[in-house]
């Protein structure tokens, strides 16, 4: 027996960490109920030891110091087992407690918890304790560096401060180890192969012998870290199990002790083994430093593990499925805080950690195994924001594990999404991935495409706001409300002779912003190699131990490792057929009233603004539309690749819009679509603008197999449906439609089924509906931790009827 | 020379309309007058026009264009239609920004309703379906019709044809070697009660209906109005038919009240019938009685 919890017992030890969006497009409302849910707490220990230790290293090589913090950290913080747990591990040291990067920018932070939203985070003694920890990071976090070192535009443009269509703010990291070797060697497997390169270059003494020497000893000092760490549980547990009562829980005990003894530093042999072992890495690599999702291709790298433990009798099935939930309900003890600004591009976000389901092998070989299925009952019964569930979609996916998938959608959880092999593995050889490695990409959170084990440190440079930048192409780059020029000078629009004036003026805008974030992530990289290496995930990297370089000195040599966050294109598309057909075709609407009227934000010119509105648009099979929304695509993700990384590789755009598609509308003026000033963008980058899509859910898929990823990025889109059309007769038919998405080729999809009627109940009575969850972007949320007006924006979207 | 028709409606992604995923073209005029019809703007042969009051912000632009002075405002109120001085000439249509003016019924030529339909092959192929020819009656405009059909079958679709059965039986026959599978309406087997309803005899509609399940694979499909059709008597009658002609499935389609206000949009009063949909208890005794017949049944499908 592995648990004495039914599954509904299990789901009430969530902790839910989910943020609370209290900035643009967040209300007043919002903020009187706070930024966390009131038993959420600050945890202020990584920071306290992390400050110990620095204050001990000064004048030591950073990659040293970064490696004895963790050490201090991980020999010194609080651990705890919940009597429930089977799986232990966190990267704070209370359940409740979320994560702190003081490290990286305690300013926010600080002012958060003295406002009514974020007051409950801390007491007046961990106040105390934080100004206390300032004093020192003064001047020393990254954000304060950022300050320093960031001069003239760069920095105007860092600061967001002129409403630029470009704005740089993420730095938590994505990204996925390489588990499968991990769980070869152990940890003492790669500790053996740093110590091998050592050797070597004891031999060899390359230019850079000093670099590589500290390094592999940083990354030998982290490895041992984490091996006492798993050994500190196995003593607490061995502690506990000598005091336990019952022999149920001595037992669970006593094979957490011996588990904990044995991985990470030494290959799993189990199930159990090998998911305790992957749950240290991924805490640890979330202590390290500021990380957000998992990425792991469950099936792939645990179903064999599973399959072995079967037949050789060591598990159950039901043993298992209890395994993976509470392995879900230690997935919701991550969690961090966000800066206020960031909660507008989180909102309902704790660590956005997505798992990856299906797919092939290096040799093209569907991936479906026991434990894909296991995973999406684990899903059903769980019914958690995370982790979010993305299959990667073949033909030769059997139909059981689809109707399985639709099953689990038809909860309303708002996942499994679906990822395209036919549209990403041709996008990934765009990109020079060779056709073995590419086959073996997952996503690690939103729709974030990763190589595991490829040193791509992901982070997100910034968000890009293209319907901003059209606004900028029709102002000449001027902000017209306060006369600054912000971006590039392009024509006066009355001069426009044809709509590729204004896709010329466009594109320039684009490239200009796209331009100032990749030298701000530029900048940040070059200070984010010299202040926070990071040898504990480097470890985890294919190709850092064996060159002897930390993974912010070198990067998978790939366009697919620099990306920033792509937000409302079709917008952009709409805005674009709208002009395109009332100004230069059909002349119904001079440039000159068009300007006007949305100057005017269409006040005293709905004539105008109904004309736009009537224009042709994407998401309806529309030829015209159609047309226009591919070349908006394809130049948009063109111009944003003249922008390249510090090692030369271009950057791109990608269809993770998080929560931003709504907080970005806010600062968004009247556009040519007639959409009115802060009004919320379209919810995704393949997603038709709301309430714009009149066809079907048959017309909207038509019209996004006109953009292709090969030749942009990879998207995102939503779909809304009724409950009804995935349940009984219909969920064949709906099986049917998804084929025919995977057959045209679109890169993601994902489904929203609640009914309107529901959602607008638990906007009206939230304590009726606390566990609603539905789909924002890439990621799952609890319906009632939204702000309004994102709340508002889910009910806006187009739900396609079952005629 | 191009045959072309009247089309009312066009339905992507049509679950109910046959098997798989389905297009429904949805063609104008029929000789049946049926009290509770759901499609009320589908029984006069000609375009016409129809009101969407939720969407008139009362701008005027309609009445200045109206040659009839058909178009009546109050300021700040919607727009009223005086119906008997409107020509249908749809001037008020092309005039209206808010989409709160209709024309309803289109002229179309086979191969632009053709080149809608196969655009959503793909979802043919994976389901199963194809085209649905739907109406009012589409035998009221038997060229356009098999037309449609004839140029389906070419390029490998599967067809379905929606009937009333109220048609020459010549026509019917020129019409079936291009339908895969019909959908045959039946109101009521009863002469006096069929006409009553209806307008006109059930003789015709029955003797069709041989022909039909003779040539074609054939579901029944019966609109269920409480108290009309849907005694368990009826329903016998009906399963001894299913049985006796071979027919595959029958669909209950339980009344629903879209077709008042639809009505109403279209400046017509409803007719005075006391249309009812039966209870959820009463449809399951109904489905009894066709598993009792070891007849495969459905509701609303
Ligand atoms: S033009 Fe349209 S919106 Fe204006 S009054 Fe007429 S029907 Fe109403
Ligand atoms: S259809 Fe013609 S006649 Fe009828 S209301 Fe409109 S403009 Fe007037």
């Amino acid at each position: 027996m592995y648990s004495k919890l039914e599954s509904n017992t299990i789901r009430n030890k969530l902790v839910i960490k989910a943020v609370r969006n209290i900035r643009r497009g967040g209300q007043k409302e919002d903020a009187e109920k706070g930024m966390y849910r009131p038993e959420i707490k600050l945890d202020l220990q990584r920071s306290i030891l992390l400050t110990e230790s620095y204050r001990a290293t000064e004048g030591l090589p950073m990659v040293l110091r970064r490696a004895k913090a963790l050490e201090h950290i991980l020999t010194r913080m609080d651990i705890y087992i919940q009597s429930w747990e089977r799986i232990v591990g966190n990267n704070v040291a209370v359940p409740q407690g979320l994560y702190f990067g003081i490290d990286m920018n305690w300013r926010s932070v600080r002012r958060i918890v003295d406002q009514p939203e974020g007051r409950t985070l801390l007491d007046a003694e961990g106040r105390r304790k934080l100004d206390e920890l300032i004093t020192y990071w003064k001047g020393k976090s990254m954000s304060d560096i950022q300050q320093q070192v960031f001069t003239g535009e760069v920095l105007d443009y860092w600061k967001m401060s002129k409403g630029a269509a470009g704005s740089w703010s993420h730095w938590s990291e994505l990204g996925i180890p390489n588990y499968e070797k991990v769980f070869k060697v152990g940890l003492r497997g790669l500790i053996q192969e740093a110590k091998g390169r050592l050797a070597e270059i004891d031999h060899t003494v390359p230019p850079d012998y000093v670099d590589q020497k500290e390094f592999l000893q940083a990354l030998i000092i982290a490895l041992e870290a984490v091996i006492a760490y798993a050994h500190r549980y196995a003593h607490l547990a061995e502690q506990q199990a000598v005091a336990a009562q019952e022999p149920f829980h001595k037992e669970r005990l006593e094979t957490i002790a011996r588990i904990c003894r044995k991985v990470p530093e030494h290959p799993p042999q189990t199930l159990a083994e090998a998911l305790q072992s992957f749950f240290f890495i991924h805490v640890v690599r979330y202590l390290e430093y500021s990380t957000l999702g998992i990425g792991v291709r469950f099936d792939k790298v645990f179903g064999p593990y599973y399959e072995n433990d079967l037949k050789n009798g060591r598990i159950s099935r039901e043993e298992a499925l209890t395994l993976l939930q509470l392995l879900w309900v230690k997935f919701h003890e991550l969690g961090l805080i966000y800066s206020p600004t960031l909660s507008a591009v989180y909102g309902g976000v704790a660590s956005l950690q997505a798992i990856t389901l299906g797919g092939v092998d290096s040799d093209g070989k569907p991936v479906v195994n026991e434990m894909t299925y296991l995973v999406l009952e684990t899903a059903e019964r769980m019914r958690t924001p995370e982790p979010t569930i993305a299959i990667r979609y073949h033909d030769r996916l059997p139909r059981e594990l689809l109707a399985k998938a639709v099953d689990v959608i038809r909860t309303g959880i708002g996942y499994p999404s679906f990822f395209n092999d036919k549209a990403l593995l041709p996008m990934l050889a765009g990109w020079d991935v060779p056709l073995e490695t590419a086959r073996d990409y997952a996503v690690s959170g939103c729709v974030y495409i990763e190589l595991p084990g490829k040193n791509i440190a992901r982070r997100a440079l910034g968000g890009l706001n293209l319907p901003l930048a059209l606004w900028y192409a029709l102002t000449q780059g001027v902000n017209t409300f306060n006369g600054e020029q912000v971006g590039a000078c392009t024509p006066d629009p009355l001069t426009f002779s044809c709509l590729d004036d204004l896709m010329a003026a466009y594109l320039t805008q684009v490239r200009f912003f796209t331009n100032r974030l990749c030298t701000i992530q530029n900048i940040s990289n070059s200070l984010y190699e010299k202040y926070l290496p990071r040898p504990f995930y480097s470890a985890l990297l294919d190709g850092c131990i064996e060159s002897g370089r930390d993974c912010r000195k070198w990067g998978y040599p790939s366009t697919v490792s620099d990306f920033c966050v792509v937000l409302g294109p079709t917008n952009v598309s709409d805005a674009m057929a709208a002009v395109g057909k009332n100004v230069f075709e059909d002349k119904t609407v001079t440039m000159a009233q068009l300007l006007k009227a949305m100057a005017a934000n269409w006040e005293g010119h709905e004539d105008v603004r109904r004309r736009m509105i009537n224009a042709p648009k994407y998401g309806n099979d529309h030829a015209y539309a159609d047309a226009i929304a591919a070349q908006v695509q394809h130049r948009t993700a063109a111009a944003i690749m003249e922008s390249k990384n510090r090692f030369g590789f271009p950057c791109r755009g990608d269809g993770s819009g998080i929560s931003a598609t709504y907080a970005a509308g806010a600062i968004v003026p009247a556009t040519p679509e007639g959409r009115k000033s802060g009004e919320p963008l379209a919810d995704a980058t393949l997603s038709p603008v709301f309430g714009m899509d009149q066809e079907g859910p048959t017309a909207v898929l038509k019209s996004a197999a006109n953009i292709s990823a090969a030749k942009s990025f990879n998207h995102l889109l939503n779909q809304k449906f009724p409950p009804q059309a995935l349940s009984g007769e219909n969920k064949e038919r709906f099986i049917d439609y998804l084929r025919a998405w995977g057959e045209l080729g679109i890169s993601q999809i994902q489904f929203n089924v609640v009914d309107r009627a529901t959602l607008l109940e638990a906007q009206q009575q939230p304590e009726k509906h606390p566990d609603l969850l539905v789909r924002v972007a890439g990621y799952s949320a609890y319906f009632v931790d939204l702000s309004k007006g994102l709340q508002d924006s889910i009910i806006a979207r187009t739900e396609q009827d079952f005629p | 020379m191009t045959t072309s028709g009247i089309v009312f409606n066009l339905q992507r992604f049509s679950l109910h309309d046959g098997p798989g995923i389905r297009t429904t073209v949805f063609l104008k005029g029929c000789p049946l007058n049926c009290a509770w019809c759901a499609n009320p703007e589908s029984q006069s042969p000609r375009p016409q026009l129809m009101t969407r009051d939720i969407k008139c912000c009362g701008c005027g632009a309609c009445a200045k264009a109206c040659p009839e002075g058909a178009v009546q405002l109050e300021v700040g109120k919607v727009r009223r239609i005086l119906w008997e001085q409107c020509t249908h000439c749809f001037r008020c249509v092309a005039a209206c920004l808010y989409g709160a003016l209709a024309a309803v019924g289109q002229t179309m030529t086979v191969e632009a309703v053709l080149d809608i339909v196969k655009k959503d092959q793909v979802f043919y192929d994976q389901s199963g379906g194809g085209l649905t020819l739907s109406g009012g009656e589409p035998l009221t405009q038997p060229t356009f019709a098999r037309e449609l059909l004839k140029g389906a079958k070419a390029t490998g679709l599967h067809t379905v044809m929606d009937t009333t059965g109220h048609a020459p039986p010549t026509v019917l026959e020129s019409i079936l070697p291009f339908v895969d599978l019909t959908l045959y309406d039946i109101k009521h087997l009863d002469p006096q009660r069929h006409r009553r309803a209806t307008g006109v005899d059930n003789q015709l509609i029955l003797q069709n209906l041989k022909r039909t399940a003779n040539q074609t694979r054939t579901w029944l499909r019966i609109p269920l109005l409480h108290g009309y059709n849907d005694t368990p008597e009826h329903m016998e009658g009906l399963a001894r038919l299913v049985k006796e002609l071979n027919i595959e499935k029958i669909s209950l389609l339980p009344y629903h009240e879209g077709g008042l206000s639809k009505c109403r949009q279209i400046g017509q009063t409803p007719l005075d019938f006391m249309a009812q949909s039966p209870s959820e208890a009463h449809l399951a005794h109904l489905m009894e009685i066709m598993t009792r017949h070891g007849v495969r049944a459905a509701i609303g499908a």
